[in-house]
């Protein structure tokens, strides 16, 4: 009996810390989800984001190369994230066509608005690079890009004084139909290693890495380096881009710095 | 110059123990700490897997967390260098409104509780911030007024640490204790203040894209950004452990007199002689000790 009572005694008391804990534990969540949800915290958080931009740039001698690894240090797959590639009927046939009909618009606050094929592009002074590319969720995969520096395509349309970002028109769209798009400010716009990339590995871009032309933007986590690029629009602000954030999971509640 | 409280009934003395900065920055890295390790798991969670070197090839990883089904019961595991532990219930799966679900936290170790990377990132760089301008207040604060030196861990406290070991077991009846911190105390908040603390920014930090274009010697420093996470995550244990741990000791170490040092910054220490013979202690001679001392700890907080 008294044996019974006791371990009933110690159930009751453990019963007890367990739902005061779960209590506590479900409230703590609840909090934590509604001030996610709460646009004043977010706002307060946000200022994170700056505070983050404004120290690492200051840290960050101008035009400063990301580390070059050497061709041992390639993985085997680079892996490929985000949308699926795109399915219309102008992709694929020109994919197979070796992208005779695609072409890059540039357009904007531009003095001479272009439009270049990808043997243009291919044309123009190229630059290499074997680079590490970080993705948002944690991972990592080294890389051997070839491509057309952005301020190659700078100098030939010229942007007016106005422009502050340029911003990436993509092919790929979600299961909603929304179209991929990112934005970068001129100061990383015109980094030696922001290239417009036409070659993975020595080899033409593949679709899964976002043939025919992709961003690399190398002091930035992956989804800023936009796939499946069909053109440039250089802009002053980004409030009139998608919903005004500068980028696809940008609209979604990411960083649009995504230095860190 | 404090407001002396009234003099406690207790046997002891009251002694400054904590200046204000140090108490506001206590605070302050506390929350920071519990948000940083519940929204690090969040984003742990985006990519449940741990490498060692620069790169993440799927096969390589020396630990994951994953759900697998087999005969439609779905079972969460930890992988460790190929060797799998059940753990369904905890990590791995997760029981959701429609039925169980791959997560490597759960929830309600998560900030937020549902799943959000963008999210947790906020909070995680938020709070990163608030922790390491804290900590640098903190440091630069104690380092001018001398605080640090009363619990830097020397070698001298190095040779009482079993016998400190000893007393916290129970084995030794006296403790080796000199000075406000003893040596077991000494070598947690020096561990925490020069290896923990400044490891696990460091370690955040080279994960950075930009900061490892401004300091190529970041990332290299842990064996590449793949290690530096791992270090990261292996070091918010070691934070984890440390603030149990510390609970456990404010706990069961008086924790009313424990909070008010940490409050108000007054301290009821006991003189050793007290604790050590409570019946033979006469209490004048104890007071007379202990408002000398008294003073001498007040003039030097103060100063």
């Amino acid at each position: 009996m008294k044996l019974n009572r006791k371990l009933s005694r110690r159930n009751l008391l453990i019963g007890g810390l367990q739902a005061a804990s779960l209590v506590v534990l479900s409230g703590c969540e609840k909090m934590f989800d509604s001030l996610s949800q709460n646009k004043n915290v977010q706002s307060l958080l946000e200022l994170a984001e700056n505070g983050s931009r404004r120290a690492q740039r200051l840290l960050t001698r101008r035009n400063k190369l990301a580390k070059e690894f050497e061709a041992k240090d390639i993985s085997p797959k680079f892996r490929a994230n985000g949308n699926p590639p795109p399915i219309t009927m102008d992709y694929t046939t020109d994919a197979q066509n070796h992208w005779t009909r695609w072409r890059l618009e540039v357009s904007g606050l531009v003095k001479q608005p272009a439009s270049f094929s990808l043997a243009d592009l291919q044309a123009m002074p190229s630059r290499t690079q074997i680079t590490r590319h970080d993705c948002v969720e944690g991972w990592s995969v080294i890389g051997k890009w070839k491509g057309v520096r952005l301020e190659e395509i700078i100098n030939r349309v010229q942007p007016a004084t106005d422009a502050r970002y340029v911003v990436f028109r993509c092919m790929d769209t979600d299961s909603d139909g929304v179209n991929y798009f990112e934005s970068i400010d001129m100061i990383d716009a015109v980094h030696p290693q922001t290239i417009l990339a036409y070659e993975l590995n020595d080899r033409p871009l593949p679709i899964d890495n976002g043939a025919p032309l992709r961003l690399r933007v190398e002091n930035q986590l992956g989804y800023k380096h936009a796939k499946y690029i069909r053109a440039l629009e250089f802009v002053s602000s980004l409030d009139k881009i998608g919903q005004g954030k500068g980028g696809y999971w940008e609209d979604q509640g990411y960083e649009w710095y995504a230095g860190i | 110059m404090a407001e002396r409280p009234a003099k406690s009934p207790i046997a002891g003395h009251l002694v400054y123990r904590h200046n204000r900065i140090t108490r506001l920055t206590h605070w302050i890295s506390g929350l920071a700490l519990i948000i940083l390790f519940m929204s690090g798991l969040q984003i742990f969670n985006a990519h449940p897997y741990l490498y060692w070197g620069s790169t993440s090839d799927p096969d390589k990883a020396f630990l994951s967390i994953a759900a697998s089904q087999d005969d439609g019961d779905v079972r969460g595991f930890v992988d460790l260098y190929g060797r799998k532990i059940d753990t369904t219930g905890f990590l791995g799966v997760q029981q959701g409104v429609f039925g169980p679900f791959a997560r490597a936290f759960p929830s309600w170790l998560t900030v937020p509780g549902y799943y959000s990377l963008a999210a947790g990132r906020r909070w995680h760089f938020f709070f990163g911030w608030l922790f390491a301008i804290s900590g640098v207040v903190y440091l630069i604060y104690n380092l001018a007024v001398g605080h640090i030196r009363k619990f830097l861990f020397t070698l001298r406290d190095a040779k009482s640490v079993p016998a400190m070991t000893a007393y916290y077991l129970h084995i030794r009846k006296t403790s080796p204790q000199q000075g406000e911190y003893n040596p077991l105390q000494k070598m947690a908040y020096t561990g925490v203040f020069v290896i923990l603390a400044p490891l696990i920014l460091l370690s955040g930090m080279a994960m950075s894209p930009q900061l490892n274009i401004a300091f190529h010697w970041l990332p290299a420093l842990f064996g590449g950004r793949q290690s530096a996470r791992t270090v990261h995550f292996i070091l918010a244990f070691g934070f984890l452990f440390f603030v149990l741990g510390h609970v456990l000791m404010v706990l069961t170490q008086g924790f009313l007199n424990n909070m008010r040092s940490m409050t108000s910054g007054w301290y009821n220490e006991k003189v050793p002689v007290v604790i050590e013979s409570t019946a033979q202690a006469s209490p004048p001679e104890a007071a007379a000790v202990s408002s000398k001392q008294e003073a001498e700890k007040i003039n030097e907080a103060e100063s």
